[in-house]
């Protein structure tokens, strides 16, 4: 399938009912970027993962405040951004979820890291943060590449 | 989100239908809870109507487990989608809950 070149943008607010329209936006996205079905979910559990982490931590709940998801792709990848402009997310706080204590929460970004080939983040600006996370076709990641004669 | 509660032998079988993400999550913990702490903590969650599970949902079941666990019941689940299920596994809940492919063997595990 060819993908699409061009990159596409949703726009929501921090209001958790929101989530549902962009899986839907996102499913689309996905679909025109030659994503197999079979991939799609968990890309789509990745992406709405990072826009909860945006809504609870960034914004500490408050509605009204803007998130943005982007979605571009390549020959070899899929690259989506998701963008806020509230609290920076601050890495050093992270902990990895201890998964053999059952917690109940935290499986969040364990997920989106699990899914991601790459997950990278920019909190070098004036507000917010900005995750970057790609997802490379089947066959064409740096460990296929490497693999090939 | 519509959540059907029934009793069947014992057990509160509940299966909520739609999302379950953070923007109901709520719903269902506070069936949940309701149902554990009015003494039914033995309960099934039919998930056969939800297609999409994001880590509050997991959360909630987790929570809810534990809950039950502790007064002497557990929660169960059955009827997980393909990619509902694949999200347990990807955590390893898998292999914590109990998770049976229908509400008959789910049920019938507790006899």
């Amino acid at each position: 399938m060819t993908p699409k070149a061009a990159g596409s943008t949703f726009s929501m607010t921090s209001e958790p009912e929101h989530l549902v329209r962009l899986r839907k936006w996102l499913r689309d996205e996905l679909a025109g970027h030659g994503v197999p079905k079979q991939e799609q979910s968990n890309i789509l559990l990745a992406v709405g993962e990072l826009c909860a982490n945006s809504i609870q931590h960034a914004y500490e709940g408050k509605g009204g405040q803007p998130i943005q998801v982007s979605v571009r792709s390549s020959a070899d990848s899929l690259v989506i951004e998701v963008e806020d402009f509230g609290k920076p997310f601050d890495a050093e706080l992270y902990e990895s979820p201890d998964l053999d204590s059952l917690p109940d929460s935290g499986y969040g970004l364990y997920l989106v890291k699990n899914i991601a080939d790459s997950l990278s983040i920019d909190v070098a600006r004036e507000r917010g943060t900005r995750w970057t996370m790609v997802k490379y076709r089947q066959g064409r990641g740096p460990a296929a590449k490497r693999a090939q004669p | 989100m519509d959540i059907d509660v029934t009793q069947s032998s014992g057990v509160a079988v509940v299966a909520p239908r739609g999302d379950l993400d953070m923007a109901t999550v709520d719903e269902v913990r506070r069936t949940l809870a309701g149902l554990i702490d009015g003494g039914q903590s033995r309960v099934l969650m039919d998930l056969g109507g939800v297609g999409y599970i994001d880590s509050s949902g997991m959360g909630a079941m987790v929570a809810a487990m534990k809950q039950a666990r502790a007064a002497g019941g557990d929660v169960r689940l059955c009827a997980l989608q393909d990619d509902v299920r694949g999200i347990f596994e990807l955590t390893r809940l898998a292999r914590a809950m109990s998770i049976h492919p229908t509400r008959q063997e789910a049920l019938a595990s507790w006899r």
